[in-house]
């Protein structure tokens, strides 16, 4: 007899959480091609992108926090990503923007090699959503993957952005 | 910059390290960055930009800082829809965001927290 696999449905709670994350995907800004060369010209632009687009208040005082975060230790990972992130009472709701670099960008990373691939995560002190880390987490978990990667590095639009991280979605 | 504008630009600046320094020496918080790859090796430059950020505020609204900080944890709040968010009392409609956060450095008239309009 053949062992039957027994698939379990997804918690009601596991259920809202994918789709705070799926929201905050949705909600992301995109920047294709980014002007910057240098680590800190790459937190300018995102922040000022985040500010444009009316998702911080004051500009400076989260490029501060960035920049702080980024001296207790560098966040890039590895692998050509690197994910700014930390948080700032000049953020009303968490932003997360996403940003390319196709030439690389010296970033101080862990294996030293250039970052192609941004994740800039800025958040309030306390949001209301608690959904910080696990943004954090699901973006580690996801550019782990090389095939993941590539598609990043290829693709146009959010959608396509919210379709990597998210492929069951509607 | 107006003086108080910028005071309460250094004390939100404050607040912001003071949650990452927090955040970075507990250990569930940051015991979770560091599963997820992240490097948090130079907590010594935290504490060294927080004596040179606080050198920059007047002691007049440090003191006031560490005191509220001390009571509530958070000493500067935002403040949403006229709502303080650190023990939200409606405020009144004479405290006008724009004119008087240039002007002076408001306080909720009902906890006392510094306020941060959004």
């Amino acid at each position: 007899m053949s062992p039957t696999a027994t698939v379990l449905p997804m918690s009601t709670l596991t259920i809202m959480k994918e789709a705070k994350l799926a929201a905050c995907f949705g909600a992301a800004l995109f920047v294709p091609e980014l002007k910057a060369t240098a680590k800190h010209q790459v937190l300018e632009e995102m922040v000022d992108h985040l500010f444009q687009n009316g998702r911080v208040k004051d500009k400076a005082l989260v490029l501060e926090m960035i920049s702080r975060r980024e001296n207790l230790g560098s966040t890039g990972i590895g692998k050509g990503i690197a994910i700014p992130h930390g948080r700032s009472l000049a953020a009303p709701e968490l932003s997360l923007v996403f940003a390319r670099s196709v030439g690389g960008v010296d970033y101080d990373s862990l294996d030293r090699q250039p970052v192609h691939l941004f994740f800039m995560i800025v958040a309030p002190p306390q949001e209301r959503t608690n959904i910080y880390l696990p943004v954090l987490g699901k973006i580690v978990e996801k550019v782990k993957e090389s095939r993941v990667r590539s598609k990043l590095m290829k693709l146009d639009n959010l959608d396509e952005l919210k379709k990597v991280f998210f492929p069951d979605a509607q | 910059m107006p003086n108080s504008k910028r005071t309460l630009r250094l004390l939100v600046a404050l607040q912001d390290l003071d949650l990452m320094i927090r955040e970075a020496h507990d250990p569930e918080a940051s015991g979770e960055e560091k599963n997820l790859g992240f490097s948090l090796k130079n907590l010594e430059t935290l504490q060294t930009a927080r004596a040179k950020l606080a050198e920059q505020i007047g002691p007049r609204w440090l003191s006031l800082y560490e005191r509220i900080s001390k009571r509530y944890g958070r000493a500067v709040v935002p403040v949403e829809g006229r709502v303080c968010l650190g023990c939200f009392v409606t405020l009144p409609t004479s405290m006008a965001p724009k004119k008087l956060e240039d002007s002076e450095i408001q306080l909720c008239e009902n906890c006392g927290r510094i306020l941060y309009w959004l």
